[in-house]
């Protein structure tokens, strides 16, 4: 029993990242109909400038968390400005173009920032410093620790504010009006083309946060590390339903629990033949498996309905 | 001077010459027909006249200016609205949040109340205003797209085939409530393969054919019009 609700705690943390850099993915999806294959990268980025600015205030005797507060509020613009230059010069260019074009572009956007990394950064594994308090608390014969607590809060607080912003404002209402039909929202006075831009920067600043908050967590940084992150939120979009807000979150945080889970049953699961390190498979069967039963997503209700 | 004044415009759709040099004017205030078959080049002029379709050559004045550099999205804000073919509507969205997607350009007090107006004339819409758009039958689709155009407020309001895939009694329903919309001094170009039920509440209307206007005149007189009797009437 505290095997299984230590391994809630921890799928529901990595869950709230997937969930955040899922949004990303069906987001973009929802208003153009695009795998933003670049947008796991977006998240390596947030890492990296947080990381950077870490690194610059290592010496000005800040205290750890506002240390860390900077960092992430130099990652957010500086992703965002990398979201909204990534639509304008690689995607713009192709709406009209058969989809395949935009696609390709997108795994062409994702190396050239890959590798942008690598030489600013180098190709080494990067430490990311303590820079939160390492107390935990327990809760139920399990526990949870001080980041733990922070990520969970704060990403549900992000997906709260950008539940509000999709429903409720106007910017959301032009949102979810060009994701259904941007020809006549168009006609109705909604500019398009700053909806997609808006769009994108969103995207980015929660990809931002939830690189920030994977390095520190694990902490480690490192320049392809938004592949594995972005295909496994990718996959999550595709679990709750790509182009649904909510099936992102709830896409997200069920892979991190199915991964957690995974993590901590397999190897008692399968007498022993397969440990802990075949979560991803794991998390990747349980995918297919959905996608069987319900092809659009557990949440998801428009695949087929765009051309 | 003309609200609308189209000169020799000519427009290719995908790689095909679709308006081929035509001229067609609109007072304010009056109801105008272009009728044709279904490929003759009538939605390509609206889409056009509202910059979705990019124009070859030709000039399209509004209140006198030249509005082909105009992105669509500010011609909403001039006067111009679409009621596009196939309604167009926000198939998951409520009908409330269609209806006031329509005044999304607007930044006035009066929306609240223009929206209560809209439900007046359409009091189906009222006991539908949470349900998502695309479950409604055709003819309530319709009416929320003529609802949506209606709460931009529009000086000029283009009609798309609203009668497409209409039951004929509902058509006959919305036809009425054009109508009422037209009573109110609304000038409105009507786009129709119903050449009947348009030329019949239009005081002018004009004949389109493979991209060209071929006729041009009181609607009265196209209906009286044995070449527009034999093709577009069934007569």
């Amino acid at each position: 029993m505290e095997i299984f609700l230590q391994q809630l705690v921890n799928g529901v943390v990595l869950g709230s990242i997937y969930a955040l850099v899922a949004l990303g993915y069906t987001l973009v999806y929802g208003i153009m109909g695009l795998i933003n294959f670049a947008h796991g990268d977006v998240v390596m980025l947030g890492a990296m400038v947080t990381l950077a600015v870490v690194h610059l205030l290592s010496g000005s005797g800040l205290p750890g968390p506002m240390v860390a507060a900077i960092g992430v509020l130099a990652a957010i613009p500086a992703c965002m400005m990398t979201g909204f230059l990534i639509e304008r010069i690689a995607y713009r260019p192709l709406r009209s173009a058969p989809r395949l074009a935009p696609l390709i572009t997108a795994i062409g956007v994702s190396m050239l920032l890959q590798n942008l990394a690598m030489m600013v950064w180098g190709r080494e594994y990067l430490s990311f410093p303590q820079l939160l308090p390492a107390a935990t608390y327990p809760i139920g014969g399990a526990s949870i620790s001080f980041i733990q607590i922070i990520i969970i809060v704060s990403s549900s607080l992000m997906m709260a504010g950008l539940s509000y912003l999709v429903k409720k404002t106007r910017l959301g209402n032009a949102m979810r009006a060009t994701s259904q039909n941007p020809e006549v929202s168009a006609l109705l006075g909604v500019n398009v083309n700053s909806i997609i831009s808006v769009t994108f920067i969103i995207g980015s600043a929660l990809a931002a946060v939830a690189g920030m908050m994977v390095s520190a967590y694990y902490g480690i940084a490192h320049y392809d590390m938004g592949f594995i992150l972005g295909l496994k939120a990718f996959t999550a979009a595709v679990l709750g339903g790509i182009g649904n807000i909510e099936g992102a979150m709830v896409g997200g945080l069920l892979l991190g629990v199915i991964e957690s889970m995974g993590a901590g049953y397999l190897g008692t699961l399968t007498g022993g033949a397969m440990g802990s390190n075949y979560q991803d498979v794991f998390a990747f069967f349980v995918l297919i498996v959905v996608l069987i039963f319900r092809p659009s997503g557990l949440l998801g209700e428009r695949i087929g309905e765009r051309p | 001077m003309n609200l609308l004044e189209i000169s020799d415009l000519h427009v290719s759709y995908d790689g095909i010459k679709a308006v081929r040099g035509i001229d067609l004017s609109l007072e304010e205030g009056e109801i105008v027909s272009l009728i044709g078959a279904n490929g003759a080049g009538k939605s390509t002029t609206l889409k056009a006249v509202c910059g979705i379709t990019p124009v070859h050559s030709g000039s399209i004045l509004f209140e006198g200016e030249d509005i082909r550099s105009i992105p669509p999205h500010m011609l909403v804000k001039r006067g111009i609205s679409l009621v596009p073919e196939g309604r167009g509507l926000f198939g998951r969205s409520t009908v409330e949040e269609n209806l006031k997607m329509g005044a999304y350009s607007r930044r006035d007090k009066g929306i609240a109340d223009d929206l209560e107006k809209i439900y007046a004339l359409f009091p189906r819409l009222l006991e539908r205003r949470s349900q998502a758009a695309g479950t409604l039958s055709g003819g309530e689709q319709q009416m929320v797209s003529l609802g949506r155009a209606l709460m931009a407020r529009p000086r000029l309001l283009f009609l798309d085939e609203p009668s497409m895939g209409l039951a004929p009694i509902m058509v006959q329903k919305i036809f009425e409530i054009i109508r009422t919309v037209a009573s109110t001094g609304m000038t409105i170009l009507l786009v129709e393969q119903n050449a009947k039920i348009a030329l019949s509440m239009s005081q002018r209307g004009y004949v389109m054919e493979s991209g060209k206007i071929t006729l041009s005149d009181a609607s009265s007189a196209l209906l009286e019009n044995p070449q527009v009797k034999a093709a577009y009437l069934g007569q």
